[in-house]
């Protein structure tokens, strides 16, 4: 059975980053991996070796990650959308949606539908079975929230309760339309804001209606596969992700999905706390010493405020916390970024 | 003036915010700071537990409320688009707000609206917007032009022509985005400038760089004279660091360097410590 991992976290931790890092830890460990990206910085792709990721994963051309190779993907959303309306739609229907200017720019724009087409694509590889481990890097929207909870925005979309509402009715058919029109109120309500809006998106949602039996099976497919994952999530000290991290921690329960673990980026080694206040030997140049030792006070000063931040989230949620060291310059190969992940603990921990 | 103030997460944007606005009311404006992205603290840094729709006064002269979606909603067919008291409003409110969640740009036009309304409403100097970070803020200011595209005629158009009128003006409207001097947020600001360009959504944004170190006076020769524990490791990160900031921030022209400001403050105390900084040079 494929193993499947889930990174949530603020926007500017390195979420894309620790994906990477944690799929080609993994998969020097022996397992055949893939990683699914959303939109890695060139960096990113240029370490992992492809300039050009794909929504079809592509193997890593390398030798080093393991015996059975690692392999990275990047999501398409709107090609995930079309596939997904070739596959689950009426042709018809489908010709008439893929033309309809509300779902190209809800596919494009609509952030739950670009979790919803990241949740589509994990599940097809997670099917396909050809991977040991799926890790997937969660889209930025929501800070990863909306990923889980996508497939029930996708199943309210088409399950008709916009629908019910715009047309005062369950199930209406095609049909339908032109009693909606003539129904005063949203006749009025068009006339005030100024267009045929309220008439298009109620087009757009009755044939989006017709995939409602297949797409809510679906969903409740992927909403399991979530269920099963083990979701980690990714900080850092900074006062934004750590707000974002408590929100992630309280909504996800609300959904019923715990997260497995914190990875604790960009972390200062808690050493240079107690030695910042002891006196300095082996220096002889005066005034080196006193500008080092400035410097090392202003960064324990920064490493005593992440370990506060690190120990009142492991004790306030429960879970293991793993930190990931901060290295300058920035790790420019796959195999230095797979040793701070190795080196974090998290790997065997979770059985990988 | 009306000011959005957005970065790339984790730059600190709410931080800056919050400094500029604090800025503003210490040389005796009448400011409105408003928090237009749910997620972070703007309040936090105002040194209040929280914010509301209506603006409360958080120190003299400084006033600042939160957005809520309804509430928006709400005065946006009420007070913006003048919708007749005879019509049925609570029905045309229940349209918008399906609208508001399937077609592109409903949401971020009455989101946006109110910030345009108050810095047009005669009651502050100074509008200083906590925006969402970059993605969803090109989105915001795209909203105007995505209206124009989507209703043909009628109120919702003509009131979105006169936002995308006000975005543009460079006497009214100014675009600051916050950055640090690192690899990323740099070239994900730099793409922000270009589509703002591109697309003429709003005056050219003037960039902060937040976060930036001052320099320690060592270098690279003095880190073996360090043994080799902390001293030297905590030497060794600074200098990377600096080297890295020094390439980075030659990419992109920016008005104002804020410090990085080391250790345990609160978020009260960091808005201070950058109001400061800032001293009236934004």
């Amino acid at each position: 059975m494929t193993r499947t991992i889930i990174i949530a976290g603020a926007g500017g931790v390195g979420k894309t980053t620790l994906s990477a890092a944690l799929g080609a830890a993994i998969a020097l460990g022996g397992k055949r991996t893939l990683v699914l990206t959303i939109d890695p910085a060139k960096r990113l792709a240029d370490a992992l070796g492809v300039s050009e990721l794909t929504d079809t994963p592509t193997e890593i051309p390398t030798q080093t990650y393991g015996p059975h190779g690692m392999w990275a993907a990047m999501l398409d959303a709107s090609a995930s959308w079309e596939a997904i309306i070739h596959r689950y739609a009426d042709p018809e229907v489908g010709a008439r949606l893929l033309a309809n200017p509300y779902f190209r720019a809800i596919a494009d724009r609509f952030p739950a539908a670009q979790s919803y087409a990241a949740g589509e694509r994990m599940a097809e590889y997670i099917e396909s079975k050809q991977f040991d481990v799926v890790v997937v890097d969660t889209p930025p929207s929501g800070g990863g929230i909306d990923f889980f909870r996508a497939p029930a925005m996708a199943n309210d979309l088409i399950s008709g309760k916009l629908l019910k509402w715009l047309t005062g009715a369950n199930l209406p058919g095609r049909g339908f339309i032109y009693r909606f029109t003539a129904k005063p109120i949203l006749r009025i309500a068009d006339a005030v804001l100024g267009g045929p809006m309220l008439s298009e998106v109620t087009d757009f949602l009755l044939d989006i209606r017709t995939m409602y039996d297949t797409i809510s099976v679906r969903s409740r497919t992927i909403e399991g596969y979530l269920k099963e994952a083990t979701t980690l999530v990714a900080t850092t000290a900074d006062p934004t992700p750590i707000h974002e991290t408590r929100r992630f921690f309280s909504e996800l329960d609300g959904i019923d999905i715990d997260p497995a673990a914190i990875i604790f980026n960009r972390k200062l080694p808690e050493s240079w706390i107690s030695q910042a206040n002891k006196p300095i030997r082996g220096v002889q140049d005066p005034a080196l010493r006193a500008k080092a030792k400035a410097n090392l006070r202003a960064w324990a000063a920064e490493a005593r405020r992440q370990a506060d931040a690190a120990d009142e989230m492991s004790a306030r949620f429960h879970v293991p916390l793993y930190s990931v060291a901060w290295t300058t310059p920035a790790p420019q190969s796959m195999e230095e970024l797979a040793t701070l992940i190795t080196d974090s603990g998290i790997v065997a921990d979770l059985g990988l | 003036m009306l000011i959005f103030v957005s970065g790339k997460g984790g730059t600190g944007k709410s931080a800056v915010a919050a400094a500029t606005a604090i800025d503003f009311a210490r040389r005796g404006h009448r400011v409105l700071a408003i928090d237009m992205a749910s997620a972070t603290g703007l309040a936090a840094h105002l040194r209040v537990p929280g914010l509301d729709y209506e603006p409360q006064e958080v120190r003299p002269g400084l006033f600042a409320l939160k957005m809520t979606r309804s509430q928006a909603l709400d005065e946006y067919l009420k007070v913006q688009l003048h919708v007749p008291k005879s019509l049925p409003t609570h029905q045309i409110t229940a349209a918008l707000s399906v609208l508001a969640d399937t077609a592109p740009g409903v949401r971020e036009i009455i989101s946006i609206g109110k910030p345009i309304a108050e810095s047009r409403s005669g009651d502050w100097e100074v509008v200083v917007v906590d925006s969402p970070s970059l993605g969803q803020f090109q989105s915001y200011l795209g909203a105007p032009q995505a209206i124009a595209d989507l209703v043909p005629t009628g109120n919702m158009l003509r009131l979105a022509s006169r936002m995308r009128d006000i975005l543009l003006d460079e006497e009214l409207t100014r675009i600051h985005l916050v950055t640090a001097p690192t690899e990323l947020p740099i070239l994900e600001t730099q793409e922000t400038i270009a589509t703002i360009a591109r697309e003429r959504l709003a005056p050219v944004p003037k960039v902060i760089f937040n976060r930036v170190l001052e320099p320690s006076g060592m270098s690279r020769s003095d880190l073996k004279h360090l043994g080799d524990g902390p001293l030297r490791e905590a030497a060794t990160l600074q200098l990377d660091l600096e080297l890295e900031q020094d390439a980075w921030s030659k990419k992109l022209a920016h008005v104002i360097e804020l410090p990085y400001l080391f250790g345990v403050l609160t978020p009260g105390e960091v808005a201070e410590q950058l109001a400061d900084d800032i001293g009236g040079r934004v």
